[in-house]
């Protein structure tokens, strides 16, 4: 529900913000992630959300699809979406696992996957797909019907389980921790309980830069603009858009507004800097400290 | 060639009346006169690629070299501020336009994903679409076509060359380049070398030889295949196991030594590789080739033993200069591992070896210049944080080569990734997994001869989409990671000019029509034409 909440909530801001990236942002070959300064906008779906739960979401609602139409969607898939989502959608260059997703979880008969596949998730890199109504839903017949082999397979082909990422030493972790990380974060404050948020590789993608990749969680915190006018008029927000030529920022009560970046005195403040700083500095044996160490944080 | 030359120079003069004129508000009358001045026959012969006249871009990278580089002056430093929309194309599609347009005769080719339209170069308007049947071959972008005589090449999604009549977009013939139910497709935009079609495929998901194929252009009959890797099992292979290596870029060519020179793309199992020892050869290389046969010259890894999905694919840039101190027949790449390349093309013997983005993968350079892979790099268990990430240092987007100021101008990206693999993973296409942590795209001008970055614009965003295109007036146009089509100084990278446009995910080119320079550029699923105002 908090998912739905926050995708709805997204899409408003997306319509508001960047109308035109929806229909520039087609993905691009093996592209990576947007910088920061450039929020993105679509919340990604939350596949390791529940503590307890290790094991790739269960689907809620059980549907049957015809063999033809499961077929039909098999060569949809496999042109469409499968560069970036494997043709067994299974995960391909940068696209997500299918088989492993919550919103594929959670969707009953493209009730979920429909809006995402037509609007797409430009943030992301994902394209809006024009289809026909009858090839959407052979799509997501055929996405149902992986989902279900999946489940029944033994071992993820290209997961990565959080049993993988226990090499890490906590108490060499915690040190690091204690150099690098604690002018902003604290064991007892922020980072309290974070290990049981999140685990495995979505705590780790969290960690080296939050909101990182696709499918990845979106980042708590979002860069801040203090705007200074000509007439001298102060106005913050969080930014909302940033390129070479505007500053726009969303204000505290919710609107947008932008300046030609020549006409105005701005400074951000962008707290995940010290992410993107830091990862030139980790040692692999760093970065699987710090994640041991952040696993103790129950 | 001597038509070419004539043709050149009294475009020119009609250019240079023209800005007298704009300037003495005396336009009209020359306007007129230059109209009727390009009687350009209507076949494109296959030499003129030698040579491309100024009111042509008739092939992928504008001319043999893939210098992106144009002796247009018209739109200039001092006026480009002033330049105004003469035309925009929709291809209402809901697909980025990723492709470079061709053209000749007054006439654009462009291409999508199982699409080509051909456009009047002078207004913009449709004057055919071709759409390939449905097929279930990938749609995930489009290079480009290629043009000869009365024919207009397109390669499409399920790994066919269809040949269409350049005049009505009809289908003269449709061959089957590779065999799509195997894996393969094809994006590539064709090469024409004389009386051969240079055409590329790819394939990352499955475990495939990489294959180049020469196809007669006037019947589509097979000339020759190179294997930059062989089928498994094959004798002598000195792949060391590894597929892939595919070739899906657009070469270049080098008329004066016979020689095409293209780049090959990674090996197969992409992240897996215990499963393929040693360098993997020819996979992440820089391959000299001979046009006619398709016999090896030589081949220079820029990759040995990848594991980090980075292809050598990148445009082989040829440029005649001086290098140490004499002058030489050069090859530079920018390539997707995020080192910067400086090859003798005679010789394929390396001469510089320098990074241009973050790299944190190998651990030295040998003797031959190659970068080593560290073997601690390589995707494990456990995770390994590496530089660049997959999308790379750059990737398929063309730098431009600018000869007065000697920089190669390229969109470059400074990115980290995780990599994992475990043998569960197994050892077929990705056979691992790998997530983009952060990246962060710059344009980057490099001093060809040391590698050192001159100046750097950032790109206010991930990694860019955009080629590069310069001119000989010094001005490079190119487009961000955000939203906006740039011109840019070329001695120095400040901003002249910017268009909101949308995205740019192709490379901006430039020709003269009735003495007015266009600059093309696409942005989103619409192309833009721009040039200077003109007298109503």
């Amino acid at each position: 529900m908090l998912s739905r909440i926050l995708w709805s909530r997204a899409s408003q801001r997306l319509l508001g913000v960047a109308a035109l990236a929806a229909w520039t942002a087609a993905a691009v070959y093996a592209q990576g992630a947007a910088g920061p300064g450039v929020p993105t906008p679509a919340p990604p779906e939350r596949s390791q959300q529940s503590p307890a739960s290790q094991r790739p979401p269960a689907t809620k609602v059980s549907q049957e699809y015809s063999a033809a139409q499961v077929e039909a969607g098999r060569t949809q898939f496999a042109s469409q979406c499968g560069f970036c989502h494997g043709r067994d959608a299974a995960g391909g260059a940068g696209g997500t696992d299918l088989t492993r997703s919550t919103l594929v979880a959670e969707d009953v008969r493209g009730d979920r996957l429909g809006p995402v596949i037509r609007s797409g998730r430009p943030g992301q890199g994902m394209p809006a797909f024009a289809l026909s109504d009858g090839d959407l839903a052979a799509i997501v017949a055929f996405i149902h019907g992986q989902k279900t082999q999946a489940e029944t397979a033994v071992g993820g082909r290209r997961g990565v389980e959080p049993s993988d990422l226990q090499t890490g030493d906590a108490a060499d972790g915690k040190r690091y921790f204690s150099g690098a990380c604690a002018r902003c974060h604290s064991a007892t404050g922020d980072l309290a309980g974070v290990a049981t948020r999140h685990q495995g590789l979505v705590l780790l993608q969290r960690m080296l830069y939050p909101g990182a990749g696709r499918g990845g969680d979106p980042p708590r915190v979002s860069p801040s603009v203090t705007v200074t006018l000509p007439s001298g008029q102060v106005v913050t927000g969080k930014v909302a858009y940033r390129d070479e030529f505007t500053i726009a920022l969303t204000d505290a009560s919710g609107w947008y507004r932008a300046w030609p970046a020549s006409q105005v005195k701005f400074s951000i403040d962008d707290p995940l800097q010290a992410h993107a700083d830091q990862l030139g500095k980790y040692t692999d044996d760093d970065m699987h400290d710090v994640l041991a160490y952040l696993q103790t944080l129950r | 060639m001597t038509t070419c030359t004539t043709f050149w120079r009294t475009c020119r003069r009609f250019a240079d009346a023209r800005l007298r004129a704009l300037h003495h508000g005396l336009l009209a009358a020359v306007l007129a006169v230059a109209a009727v001045a390009p009687a350009v026959a209507q076949d494109v012969p296959a030499d003129v690629l030698l040579k491309p006249a100024a009111d042509s871009w008739p092939t992928y990278h504008g001319d043999y070299s893939g210098q992106h580089h144009s002796r247009l002056a018209q739109i200039t430093p001092a006026n480009v501020h002033r330049m105004t929309l003469a035309w925009a194309f929709q291809t209402t599609l809901p697909q980025q336009i990723k492709a470079t347009p061709i053209l000749a005769n007054g006439v654009i080719y462009l291409t999508a994903p199982d699409n080509m339209w051909a456009i009047d170069a002078r207004s913009g308007r449709q004057i055919w679409r071709y759409t390939y049947p449905a097929n279930d071959g990938f749609k995930i972008g489009h290079r480009g076509a290629a043009l000869r005589g009365d024919l207009v090449y397109l390669t499409t999604p399920d790994a066919h060359l269809v040949a269409l009549d350049a005049r009505t977009g009809r289908v003269r013939w449709n061959v089957e380049i590779a065999d799509s139910r195997r894996g393969y497709w094809s994006t590539n935009a064709p090469l024409v070398i004389r009386n051969h079609l240079i055409v590329g495929v790819s394939g990352d998901f499955d475990n495939l030889p990489g294959i180049l194929k020469s196809f007669d252009p006037e019947t589509g009959q097979l000339q020759w295949t190179f294997h930059s890797t062989h089928p498994p099992g094959t004798p002598d292979s000195i792949s060391g196991g590894a597929t892939g290596g595919q070739m899906w870029m657009t070469g270049t060519y080098d008329p004066e030594s016979n020689r095409l020179y293209v780049g090959t793309g990674n090996p197969t199992p992409v992240l897996n590789g215990p499963a393929r020892a040693g360098d993997n050869k020819w996979t992440g290389s820089i391959v000299a080739l001979n046009p006619d046969t398709g016999e090896l010259e030589w081949g220079f890894q820029a990759v040995p033993h990848d594991t980090h999905d980075w292809d050598a694919a990148e445009v082989p840039v040829l440029v005649d200069a001086d290098f140490g101190g004499a002058r030489r027949k050069l090859l530079l790449q920018a390539s997707r591992n995020g080192y910067y390349f400086v090859l003798d093309r005679v010789t394929g013997k390396n001469l510089l070896t320098i990074p241009f983005a973050t790299v944190n993968w190998a651990k030295g350079i040998d003797g031959e210049g190659r970068p080593i892979p560290n073997p601690d790099k390589e995707p494990a268990r456990d995770g390994r944080l590496i530089a660049p990430d997959e999308a790379g240092g750059t990737n398929y987007r063309p730098p431009a080569f600018d000869p007065a100021t000697g920089l190669l101008i390229v969109s470059a990206h400074d990115a980290y990734g995780i990599y994992f693999f475990k043998p569960e993973h197994g050892a077929v296409g990705w056979a691992g997994a790998d997530y983009t942590v952060y990246g962060r795209g710059v344009l980057r001008a490099i001093d060809y001869q040391t590698g050192k970055v001159r100046w750097s614009h950032d790109l206010h965003g991930g990694a860019g989409a955009a080629g590069v295109l310069t001119t000989a007036a010094g001005l490079t146009f190119t487009g961000d990671s955000a939203n906006n089509a740039l011109a840019l100084r070329t001695s120095d990278g400040t901003t002249l000019w910017h268009s909101g446009t949308g995205r740019v995910g192709n490379a901006p080119i430039t020709y003269e029509l009735d003495g007015r320079q266009y600059v093309l550029v696409g942005g989103g699923s619409t192309l833009y034409a721009w040039v200077l105002p003109a007298l109503p």
